[in-house]
């Protein structure tokens, strides 16, 4: 529970009235519930699996647990989907794009019993995995590559943080370990950095800096960066979102409203939350060369060349503002060309590469590549937190030294004494994956359950607090908890595995079912499907719509990683930007059509097409995307340039698609429009489907029409269907 | 379903629904055509019931951003004219006094720039700055007690805005938009433009937040394509989209068929009835050559400084006479950090005119007493001198003023002290005017919630606000 958004108090407000707040945040005691009262701070015990009367649909404990609920309303489970539904489903789901028409076809006609673990596990080996499923944890993360406000400031290292956590999301990296190097990764793997002389790193700091870039995971958050925002408030501010996103995104509680004053609802003091604080205060943002030593000692070798270059360009410049204004003599156009081929050189002659490292570029301009991520304060400059009355830092009273909120120990455990400041963060991070920590596992298998099923088992994800849904499930919730945090070959844990997890939630039963079935009965009942009577219809994502209509058109970039991609937009898409030199559109144009996970993520500046259908803002934790429907998304699919050069280039590939692979002769018209079905939705045109597309083709022909061409109207007749944006 | 029909026809409904916290079973049964009646009543942008008797139906916002002076436009000093040139006293001096770029105890003071005149009947005081607002004397309130916490553009326009520093909160509009719906059939129900770029990044100004977006603002150029992606491909025209559309839409239906219970699935289609109507009614919206020249000068569109924001202020007029239920314009810029009389001077003579031709128009045509229309920046600026000639920004007592939608003009409310530095009587923060505004919209800003992340939020924050409605609707 917050006041008034992330930071609360922020409002420095004279005619606060705490008595209000009891109105507004429930009515309880303040602060010292005791944890057995809330639900959620009891460890999970792991509940027996629940015997049911229609054994035979249970495939895996998952749909016990289900079915149990369903029987006890009454309610009967949909029918199973059909195969190319489940394959267009789970594609989606598991790697954010559509399949391709072939694997639709082999898994339709796929004869063994296994057919679809098979198609299961391919997705989740395949690198795409990591990729969708990073954009689910990076709205959680609340990720962007600038720091929003009026600046809007580049944040030039973040993407390092992205592709560490598609890096761990592929390599299944135990889910214990994936939260410990984003809380402490350099705490927990010290290295020295200073990178001994040697043209290799050393494996050891290779892993420290890997766990190390998981940390950066602080410093992307946003940032209001103006003139006369004196340090302290700036680092009071990034203390306030290392506490609060800490508390939403690994602990599900929304700490904030503990910054004013002791928390209404949930059993949080206001000291509870500034201790919480306390334990990032010896912290702060660093930048850290990832290359080795040589590659240090080269850029300070050839830094000359960069001084060459700025000295050039001094004596542009001031050839500039001699002529500004006046029409050039030829001795001056001469002295003009000279100077710029002046520059030019001098650039040129800055190294491209980093000597005698493979495939190592310099990052930006000339700077040795970095990571921006968590160091340690200077201790003999370390300022201890103090309890801001009302949350203003114009009010601070006493000192308050690191701690884990109270209520977790309740005479059950002793908290882990937090005092040495080189250790805050590793022994938050330790205490919050050990297996029987009441909310890390919890939290996260319920973010899970919703980005499978569009909604939680608890339907507040950030918040298992008072204020927070109570789970639909509680049994299945705990069930799936102490499961995912059970060692691996222990009575079946999964042993922090997410592959292991996914697997255990989309070979169920339950997730297989129909979404478009009727039953007027659990209409009636559960109009919600809370019970999971039927499988929930899911609008993609702005993202995933992006990768959808390049993927269906052949011209889907897959390379992983790097640096954030701004592809080129239309002059009315750049009016909001603040600045047009803020985006800089890549130079090599296969660029421009990567996934929708590798464009820049501007706090000040959504990408368009993402912004219509919902991104989140990114200024705090997103733990589930509005869906909406507004007329501007129908307006991008039918008249926006991407959307119609992709039409074309969709119409393309169909007819390469029928050129390698010779239909039956007779009716290529036909054979076209089945095969553009097949690509965009997995299925063959039904025979009305097959007309109106054929009416549209002749149409398009008789008109002689050029862009839209013909088939492309087919494409755009296509891209603009429901059936495109949504999954059954 | 006569107005802003389809056009919900459902964004969202099942979302809406749940998150609004309605049951969603009963209308899950609904055929086709009980489907669109249960949507036309759950629509969220069907125009809705005021909480208390409305005196405006709709609200034009002139936000002039940067900070405009109130010393020399609306709050005459006659004590800082006689301080001119002295330090500032040591009894204004207090820590909590921040400046962006200077010290308030290291300038000198600098007295109004501009004559005060006694205007209209009531002999409201406007600075010469204004002259042909000053004729409007007698419709306005002045209010000349406004604070708030930010002395920096961004976050100051976005507690302007969102009523919260931080980003991510609905704006203003958005909470009218979510309270009152929408009346217009082509149109979005909230429209922002703007002759340059938003301090505070853009779209977080006229944002949804954590509302659903349906209820944001949609911001259109003044030039060209008023909406993105509005122009039909040349290749295709119109009469070719139509059979498009109209193929798709057919395959949709039957989509449909055994999905009735899913409404986002039909708001979808009636989406794209709406995006069709709207590639006509938003440039119909922008064409201003349908009005008459006797018109288009009373705005001074086409003559000089005033054209750009005359266009703006007569789009204003159209769009709500098309049923817009809220305009946000923005003029820049205010920021008179070097030469602030300079500044002003050139602002003024860009927006004097077309804002005193908007409130001629629309009371000749008879819709100022139902328009709100609000003057107001992001914070005001300070009686200390920054360089020789500046001022820096100050958000601790500003002015702005309200007219039309029911306000008695000719009315000052409120003051700053002697050198008007501080709001001292009759203060109004963010969250009172933001309170004011909604009253006189007809919705209690108390009872305008939204629950999110554990909290019921309201546009207002929490504790008790003034609503000065009723001070400035009596006569």
């Amino acid at each position: 529970m917050r006041w008034a958004g992330p930071a609360p108090s922020r409002m420095l407000r004279q005619w606060w009235l705490p008595a209000l707040m009891s109105t507004l945040c429930a009515a309880a005691t303040p602060g010292v519930l005791g944890a057995g009262e809330l639900w959620s701070l009891r460890p999970p015990i792991r509940p027996a699996v629940p015997k049911v009367r229609g054994a035979d649909w249970v495939r895996t404990p998952v749909d016990a647990f289900v079915l149990a609920e369903l029987e006890r309303r009454g309610l009967r489970p949909a029918p199973p989907a059909e195969r190319a539904t489940l394959i267009r489903r789970v594609t989606f789901d598991l790697i954010g794009l559509p399949p391709t028409p072939e694997r639709v076809l082999k898994f339709v006609d796929d004869p063994s019993p296994t057919a679809y673990e098979t198609l299961v596990d391919e997705l989740l080996a395949s690198p795409q995995y990591g990729e969708r499923w990073a954009r689910h944890w990076l709205d959680a993360a609340r990720y962007a590559d600038s720091g929003g406000y009026e600046t809007d400031i580049y944040y030039k290292n973040a993407w390092r943080y992205r592709d560490y956590v598609v890096q761990s999301l592929n390599a299944d990296k135990p889910y214990d370990r994936f939260v410990r190097e984003q809380i402490a990764g350099d705490e927990l793997f010290p290295s020295d950095y200073s990178l001994d002389g040697s043209y290799v790193l050393p494996a050891a700091k290779k892993r420290a800096l890997e766990a190390r870039t998981a940390t950066g995971l602080y410093t992307l958050g946003p940032q209001i960066h103006e003139s006369n925002m004196d340090g302290k408030k700036i680092r009071s501010e990034w203390l306030t979102d290392c506490a609060d996103l800490t508390g939403s995104l690994f602990m599900g509680l929304t700490v904030g409203c503990a910054r004013c004053h002791d928390h209404k609802s949930d059993p949080l003091t206001q000291r509870d939350y500034y201790a919480l604080q306390a334990v990032f205060a010896p912290s702060r943002d660093t930048e850290v060369p990832i290359v080795h030593a040589m590659a240090i000692a080269s850029h300070r070798q050839h830094y000359p060349r960069v001084l060459a270059l700025a000295e050039a360009l001094k004596a542009l410049r001031a050839f500039r503002s001699r002529t500004a204004g006046r029409a050039l003599t030829t001795a001056e156009e001469e002295e003009r060309r000279q100077l710029s081929d002046r520059v030019t050189n001098a650039a040129l002659e800055i190294p491209e590469n980093i000597p005698d490292a493979p495939g190592g570029a310099w990052d930006g301009f000339y700077e040795p590549p970095s990571i921006t991520a968590l160091g340690h304060v200077d201790p003999a400059l370390h300022q201890p937190v103090r309890i801001l009355h009302r949350g203003e830092l114009s009010r601070p009273g006493a000192v308050v030294g690191p701690a884990l909120p109270a209520v977790f120990g309740n005479g059950r455990e002793k908290l882990p004494d937090l005092s040495d400041e080189q250790s805050r963060r590793k022994k938050l991070a330790l205490w919050l994956t050990r297996p029987e920590h009441p909310l890390t596992a919890r939290v996260l298998v319920n973010r899970v359950w919703q980005w499978h099923f569009g909604r939680g088992l608890v339907e507040t994800p950030n918040d298992f607090g008072r204020m927070g849904g109570a789970p639909s499930h509680p049994a299945l919730l705990d069930w799936l908890a102490t499961t995912f945090a059970r060692p691996s070959g222990t009575a079946g844990g999964l042993g922090w595995s997410m592959k292991k997890l996914h697997s255990l939630v989309v070979l169920s039963n339950v997730y297989r079912m129909s979404s478009a079935h009727r039953d007027a009965a659990a209409e009636r009942a559960d109009g919600e499907n809370k019970w999971l009577w039927k499988m929930n219809r899911r609008r993609l994502e702005g993202e995933a719509l992006w990768d959808a209509v390049h993927a269906v058109s052949g011209t889907l970039n897959l390379k992983a990683g790097g640096r954030p991609v701004m592809p080129p937009l239309s002059e009315e898409e750049m009016t909001a930007l603040r600045d047009r030199w803020q985006w800089v559109v890549p130079f090599d144009a296969s660029e421009h059509r990567r996934r929708g996970l590798y464009l820049l993520v501007r706090r000040n500046f959504r990408f368009p097409l993402f912004e219509t259908f919902d991104a989140p803002v990114n200024s705090q934790s997103c733990p589930r995307r509005d869906v909406t429907t507004v007329a501007p998304q129908a307006l991008w699919f039918l008249n926006n340039r991407t959307s119609l050069q992709r039409a074309e280039e969709f119409a393309a590939r169909v007819s390469r698609d029928l050129a390698t692979a010779p239909s039956p002769a007779g009716a290529p018209d036909r054979a076209w429009i089945e095969r553009a079905w097949r690509v965009a939705l997995g299925r063959a045109p039904a025979a009305e489907e097959s007309r109106t597309a054929l009416e549209l083709l002749n149409e398009g022909r008789r008109n002689r029409a050029t862009v839209p061409s013909a088939e492309g109207r087919i494409a755009l007749l296509l891209f603009n269907l429901n059936e495109f944006a949504f999954v059954d | 379903m006569k107005r802003c029909a389809g056009r919900m026809g459902a964004v969202g409904r099942r979302e809406f629904l749940a998150r609004a916290g309605m049951g969603f079973g009963s209308v899950a049964l609904a055929t086709l055509e009980s489907e669109r009646a249960a949507a036309a009543q759950t629509n969220p942008l069907a125009p809705r019931a005021q909480h208390v008797p409305a005196r405006a139906k709709r609200i034009i916002c002139l936000f002039m951003q940067g900070g405009p002076s109130q010393l020399e436009t609306f709050d005459p000093k006659p004590e800082l004219t006689r301080l001119n040139g002295q330090p500032l006293p040591a009894s204004y001096r207090s820590a909590d006094l921040n400046l962006q770029f200077m010290q308030a105890s290291e300038g000198k003071l600098m007295g109004g720039a501009f004559p005060f005149r006694k205007c209209g009947r009531s002999g409201l005081e406007i600075s010469e700055l204004y002259p042909e607002l000053g004729a409007h004397a007698d419709d306005l309130a002045v209010i000349r007690s406004c604070y708030h916490e930010s002395f920096i553009h961004g976050p100051a326009l976005t507690l302007m805005q969102t009523g919260s520093l931080l980003l991510g909160h609905p704006s203003v509009g958005a909470w009218v938009t979510y309270g009152l719906g929408c009346e217009s059939e082509n149109l979005p129900a909230y429209l922002v433009m703007t002759d340059s770029v938003i301090r505070n990044g853009g779209s977080s100004a006229y944002g949804s937040g954590f509302l659903p977006a349906v209820y944001q603002g949609t911001l259109l150029r003044s030039e060209g394509a008023p909406i993105q992606n509005l122009s039909v491909p040349a290749g295709l025209g119109r009469e070719e989209q139509r059979r498009l559309i109209d193929r798709i839409q057919a395959l949709n239906r039957s989509h449909l068929a055994g999905r009735e219970d899913d409404s986002r699935l039909s708001a979808r289609i009636a989406n794209y009835e709406l995006a069709f109507r709207m590639q006509t009614a938003a440039p119909e919206l922008m064409d201003l050559s349908e009005e008459a020249a006797a018109t288009r000068k009373r705005y001074g569109v086409g003559e000089g400084p005033t054209d750009r924001f005359s266009k703006m202020c007569l789009l204003a007029r159209r769009m709500v006479e098309r049923g817009v239920r809220f305009v946000q314009l923005y003029a820049s810029d205010w920021d008179g950090h070097g030469d602030c009389p300079g500044n002003h001077k050139g602002n003024a003579s860009r927006t004097d005119r077309p804002i005193a031709g908007l409130l001629a128009d629309l009371k000749d045509r008879g819709l100022l007493d139902s328009t709100l229309v609000l003057w107001v920046g992001e914070f005001g600026r300070t009686p200390v001198m920054q360089g020789d000639r500046g001022r820096d920004h100050s958000p601790y007592g500003f002015s702005c003023w309200l007219a039309g939608g029911g306000i008695r003009g000719g009315k000052v409310i409120g003051a700053t002290d002697e050198l008007g530095f501080r709001a001292v009587t009759d203060r109004v923060h963010v969250h009172d005017l933001h309170a004011t505004l909604l009253s006189l919209l007809g919705l209690d800003h108390k009872r305008l919630t939204y629950p999110f992340e554990g909290r019921i939020r309201r546009l207002t924050d929490v504790g008790e606000q003034t609503d000065w409605s009723p001070i400035l609707t009596r006569g």
